[in-house]
């Protein structure tokens, strides 16, 4: 074991700000994985999360414990707090898909083409306000409500890991613009409005922008948790082209950042899919303040050589490694990771994305131990 | 109607004039298996670019879109029309069981069935026993397989295994997909390919029936 002279708050800060940490920070994304582990199906969990709560405390400390709790339990939106995403349906396991299926969102259009001129006139909040019963058939009080229980249950529940010494990783998650966007639209409409109507696009998301800000603060404000989670996949060169991405992603990334950043907070940008074409421009947020944390769809390689020096990078080990790999192979790619990621300070080892539900538990384990145990070349 | 002006059309991003031209064609007489064809051809220069870079994703997926469009406007005269079987191939296509996403499925199945293949498609959360059966009526030589979470890895492997005690493995190609999927994956599962992009798989089909390829 590596002697431990900071604590895990400590660890996790130096990493962000890029300086050399007494170790790798370590932590798996889990919330499936950790009910599996735990002998539950997923829709006891979804209708029980005193249960869902337990599971994930008692597999965090089934596993040795590391640095971040991802989340204490399952939650839909991410947490509550008002509209900081799109309010998209979430199947539940045992209710809307079979007992031990996992949660997935229901991708449907919540609005149409001819509502984008309603959202630029109004901004995100307050077309919600007008939109959502309308589209949904439930009253948008009904909607808040919820998302402030579940932000209720989500307070508590951090302060009751804080107590045993685990930190929950995020006090807000919010979408990025074209995530919010084409979670609304679909990915496929989506796509066709940014060919056939761009200007309704970007009037729409312009008005917007400041609302999603907004909830996140609100959020940031109850929660206490200096991190805001950015959701992003869909606006990366995996799916469009840079010119896109430079009119309808990164003027708001920029945005939320001078906004997260300015609070004292943290911006976590969770990037899905393969963004090695537009990591350069990160390069041009402030330095040491954010955290690009990737899926093992982007090279986390390249995306040392374009962010060394600048940006914590967090990732990646593979759901398919952990889900087949041997623990040697899982070892052996965690230390490659630390020795070339990790090369100089600002590496989190973290899983690409969610841990898989059925990630093998040893495979887990040896990554969290290899943090603990493995110092690295540099 | 001039063929490039089709074409410039859908590489253009521009349905609505694909749309105008492909209905105007027919209004004056053209051959509906012509305007297809040069469709079809729109759709195999916008995978070439995708595969040189030069179109993205969100290229697929808008012709893709246009594709369809277009299709269902000559489909009455297609089918009215019908000379037989010229399709370049078939293929059985599903998300299997444990996993209900569709969405890179449903552009991979776009751009394959542009490009002049037949694709029975099965939808999501699909059981091994649903795909033999499939190939078996069909007699298709392909079956893919996309997933973009792990459960579906026990599906593939499950279904793969069935292919085997069938005696249909050796006549079948399986190529898997899927942001999840990986080289480690397709050993894993027993497939013969593995893919993250749609015009490759479309190669690997091409590559399995040669002699039909368009």
């Amino acid at each position: 074991m590596i002697p431990e002279t900071m604590s895990r708050q400590e660890r996790f800060e130096a990493a962000v700000a890029l300086e050399m940490p007494d170790r790798v920070p370590v932590m798996p994304l889990m919330t499936a994985f950790a009910v599996h582990c735990q002998g539950l199906t997923q829709g006891e969990a979804w209708r029980d999360p005193d249960k869902s709560f337990k599971a994930m405390l008692d597999t965090f400390n089934d596993l040795g414990g590391f640095d971040k709790l991802y989340k204490p339990n399952l939650y839909w939106p991410m947490i509550g707090g008002k509209l900081c995403s799109a309010p998209a349906r979430n199947l539940i396991p045992g209710r809307d898909l079979p007992e031990d299926a996992l949660n997935q969102i229901d991708e449907k259009e919540l609005f149409t083409r001819e509502d984008y001129d309603r959202l630029a006139a109004l901004g995100w909040n307050a077309f919600w306000d007008e939109h959502y019963e309308k589209m949904s058939g439930r009253s948008i009080e009904r909607l808040i409500s919820t998302q402030n229980r579940l932000l209720d249950r989500y307070i508590k529940e951090v302060e009751a890991c804080h107590s045993q010494g685990i930190f929950p990783l995020f006090g807000a998650s919010v979408d990025s613009s074209i995530m919010a966007f084409s979670m609304c639209r679909t990915l496929t409409q989506f796509t066709m409005d940014l060919y056939e109507v761009p200007d309704k696009v970007k009037a729409a998301m312009d008005a917007s922008c400041d609302d999603l800000i907004q909830n996140a603060l609100d959020v940031i404000s109850l929660t206490k948790i200096p991190l805001v989670f950015i959701v992003l996949e869909r606006g990366s060169g995996f799916y469009y082209r840079l010119d896109i991405f430079e009119q309808f992603e990164w003027p708001y990334l920029k945005r939320y950042v001078d906004a997260f950043v300015s609070e004292g907070l943290t911006p976590w940008f969770h990037f899905d899919t393969d963004w090695v074409l537009n990591l350069p421009y990160l390069r041009q947020l402030p330095r040491g303040k954010c955290v690009c944390d990737l899926d093992s769809m982007t090279d986390i390689f390249k995306a040392k050589e374009i962010l060394d020096g600048h940006m914590c990078i967090s990732g990646d080990v593979p759901a398919s490694l952990l889900t087949l790999g041997a623990p040697e192979k899982v070892r052996d790619y965690c230390q490659r990771l630390i020795d070339e990621v990790g090369k100089g300070g600002g590496f989190f080892l973290t899983t690409g994305c969610e841990c898989p539900v059925d990630a093998k538990f040893e495979n887990v384990k040896t990554m969290i131990d290899v943090a603990k145990t493995y110092k690295g070349k540099s | 109607m001039s063929k490039s002006i089709l074409k410039d059309a859908f590489l253009g991003m521009r349905r609505q004039e694909a749309i105008d031209l492909v209905e105007k064609g027919l209004r004056s007489g053209a051959d509906p298996f012509t305007i297809l064809k040069e469709c079809r051809q729109a759709m195999e220069e916008v995978g070439k670019r995708f595969e040189t870079g030069e179109f993205f994703l969100s290229e697929l997926i808008y012709s893709a879109e246009v594709f369809k469009a277009v299709s269902s406007i000559l489909e009455p005269d297609l089918t009215s029309n019908w000379p037989g079987d010229e399709s370049k191939g078939v293929v059985v296509f599903g998300t299997p069981r444990g996993d209900v996403h569709d969405l890179g499925k449903n552009i991979v199945i776009t751009m394959m069935r542009a490009q002049g293949l037949t694709v029975h498609d099965l939808g999501v959360d699909v059981p091994p026993e649903r795909f033999i059966e499939r190939l078996q009526e069909t007699e298709a030589p392909i079956l893919a397989l996309s997933a973009l979470i792990t459960p579906a890895f026990i599906s593939m492997r499950e279904t793969i295994s069935l292919l085997v005690e069938e005696g249909l493995r050796k006549n079948t190609l399986v190529i898997i997909g899927g942001g999840v999927t990986t080289e480690l994956v397709r050993k894993e599962v027993g497939a013969d390919a593995q893919t993250l992009d749609p015009t490759e798989a479309i190669k690997l089909c091409r590559r399995y029936i040669p002699d039909r390829s368009v």
